[in-house]
């Protein structure tokens, strides 16, 4: 209802980077115990830190690219609501920069991690077969455009956005838009070669055409989960004042419409491999359902679909941003057992078993981005200020 | 009430420039205290819901209850024969309730398929509809409303409706072809 009423345009909002300078001394701090922590185990029990570090990284990486998702999905779409909260996805998303770094322990410890990388050739013709693929300086190559497309769009996305700030010029939102036409199937690709290289990879001899999905359908609706908790922070220390209740409906909208589709997709391939019945594709669902890893894919499945759909259906609980975040907290949760019970199994085909580095590893690669973002933070505006649509963003009612 | 020519009243309508004015007015007759009237729009009219003073709507909880319906009719059609009927091994799967991995596309998809029915009828109950004609329609301006026509229509069974205050009220909101529409 533009013409009813004229609100003045609120005026940019900035982190006050000394206020939260103990919690950022602690995140750094925090960062450098588990990193030298971490070089420890990396020469201690160099097996089981691999696969922890994994099970860290993909986590964080998965989430991350989720928010990049809805970045470009919000200039594809043209959309106005995200506006308000699209600054705290740019930065979350541009941590992909920061990853770069953190994924280099992963190409040191292949020899761990992928059993591929120490079969000579000639000895498993299954694997020979892959050679064309599974092969290390492809395998490099990969790695490293993974992370120089996804983290540049990130970057040139954060970066023309930041720009518009300040002179409100209309041609970043047509540049963001060209990025993102053209980072839409690059998107994909990247995020589901990445699983097939990181995790499909961890066993050579198995594979499942629903993982990019499958993986997809995890990171964008965790990621939803994890802005909910980041907007809900920023709000609690006194930021973000204008992301109103109906901002959090939408929000919580998504987790539900991704905690669904999450569903489906992880029951399509769970049946059509049930059904088939065929040995070299059941053998990832029979590690995983057998043993003490059975309990954990059952609490998957009632704790990451059953339980969040049935009280996501509930408006009042959308519209609710304490309740809300007790939900996104717990779907954050599921995403990393999701990640930890594709990962893990891998190396403990037997049976659960815990390490210390499985709490470790996903603790420091997470302080150290909470660091990042942190600096990050204080960089720009919390909020696109100049953005063209803000306003729609400020008076939406859904 | 009754018309000059002898028709029954249906109510007193009136015609607005624009979705804003619309917008307006009806906040205006929802602080009035009118429960028996619309609007009509050509298109979707953002919050219009709160400006009308509308509640939550409770399709959700027929389409909830069409939901489980269909949730254990599904449930019951597979399971009775497979597992408890007349169980019969086939391709080597269980033939228990651990047979159910099998079923998940008809649970699903019955769950849908009611649901959808429920939410068809009963919003089609709640509409009032099906029906051959509305009052509305012998009003000619009202066929405007499907190109750019916005209006809006207080029903004379409404507790709160008279004919001179409501007249009155339509007039200040800014309403403009103020007329009585008689039914049929």
């Amino acid at each position: 209802m533009s013409e009813l009423t004229r609100e003045p345009v609120p005026q940019g909002e900035y982190f006050e980077t000394n206020r939260f300078a103990g919690l950022s001394l602690g995140l750094g701090v925090g960062a450098l115990v588990g990193l030298v922590l971490c070089l420890i185990g990396a020469f201690v029990s160099p097996l089981q830190f691999s696969f922890s570090w994994m099970f860290g990284f993909i986590l964080f990486f998965t989430m991350c690219n989720g928010c990049l998702f809805w970045i470009i999905v919000h200039y594809a779409t043209d959309a106005e609501w995200t506006v308000v909260v699209r600054r705290q996805l740019e930065n979350i998303a541009v941590l992909l920069l920061a990853l770069a770094i953190l994924a280099i322990p992963i190409l040191l410890l292949r020899h761990q991690l992928f059993e591929w990388t120490n079969i000579p050739p000639g000895q498993d013709h299954v694997l020979d077969s892959k050679r064309q693929y599974l092969n290390w300086p492809f395998f490099i190559f990969r790695a490293v455009l993974y992370f120089v497309l996804l983290g540049g769009m990130a970057y040139l996305l954060r970066r023309f956005s930041v720009a518009q700030d300040r002179d409100g010029s209309p041609r970043f939102t047509i540049w963001m838009r060209k990025v993102s036409f053209g980072g839409l199937p690059i998107f994909g690709l990247a995020l589901t070669f990445a699983a097939f290289d990181w995790l499909m990879g961890l066993n050579y001899r198995w594979y499942s055409t629903m993982w990019g999905p499958y993986i997809f359908a995890g990171s964008v609706g965790s990621s939803m989960s994890l802005l909910v908790l980041v907007i809900t922070a920023l709000r609690k220390a006194g930021y973000l004042k204008i992301v109103t209740l109906e901002h959090y409906h939408i929000m919580g909208k998504w987790m539900l419409a991704f905690c669904i589709f999450w569903a489906y997709i992880g029951f399509g391939q769970y049946m059509l491999y049930w059904y088939a019945n065929i040995p070299e594709e059941t053998q990832f669902f029979i590690v995983r359902n057998t043993q003490s890893w059975w309990p954990l894919s059952l609490l998957l499945v009632f704790g990451r679909f059953f339980a969040p759909f049935g009280i996501l259906l509930l408006r009042s609980i959308k519209k609710h941003p304490h309740q809300l975040c007790w939900v996104a907290g717990w779907l954050v949760f599921m995403q990393a057992l999701d990640m930890y019970i594709i990962v893990l199994p891998a190396l403990h085909g037997t049976g659960v078993r815990l390490s210390i580095w499985d709490l470790i590893c996903p603790l420091t690669i997470g302080c150290s981005l909470a660091f990042v973002y942190l600096r990050i933070l204080g960089r720009a505006s919390m909020f696109p200020v100049r953005d063209p649509r803000l306003i729609e963003s400020l008076r939406l009612s859904n | 009430m009754k018309t000059p020519y002898g028709h029954n009243v249906y109510g007193i309508a009136a015609e607005y420039p624009s979705a804003a004015a619309l917008y307006e007015a009806a906040k205006r007759v929802r602080d009035a205290g009118f429960k028996r009237w619309d609007v009509f729009s050509p298109f979707p009219i953002h919050g219009m819901d709160e400006a009308m003073g509308l509640g939550k709507s409770w399709l959700s909880a027929v389409v909830l209850a069409g939901g489980i319906t269909g949730i254990l009719t599904a449930l019951i059609l597979e399971w009775g024969p497979s597992w408890i009927l007349y169980p019969l091994i086939v391709h080597g799967k269980p033939f228990t309730w651990r047979v159910v991995p099998a079923f998940f596309p008809i649970i699903f998809e019955l769950t849908i398929l009611f649901s959808a029915f429920a939410a068809f009828f009963a919003w089609q109950i709640m509409n009032g509809l099906p029906r051959w004609n509305h009052p509305m329609f012998n009003w000619n301006r009202f066929a405007r409303v499907t190109n750019d026509g916005f209006f809006l229509a207080i029903e004379a069974n409404d507790p709160r409706f008279s004919e001179e205050e409501t007249q009155h009220l339509l007039e200040e909101t800014g309403g403009q072809h103020i007329t009585m529409i008689h039914e049929e």
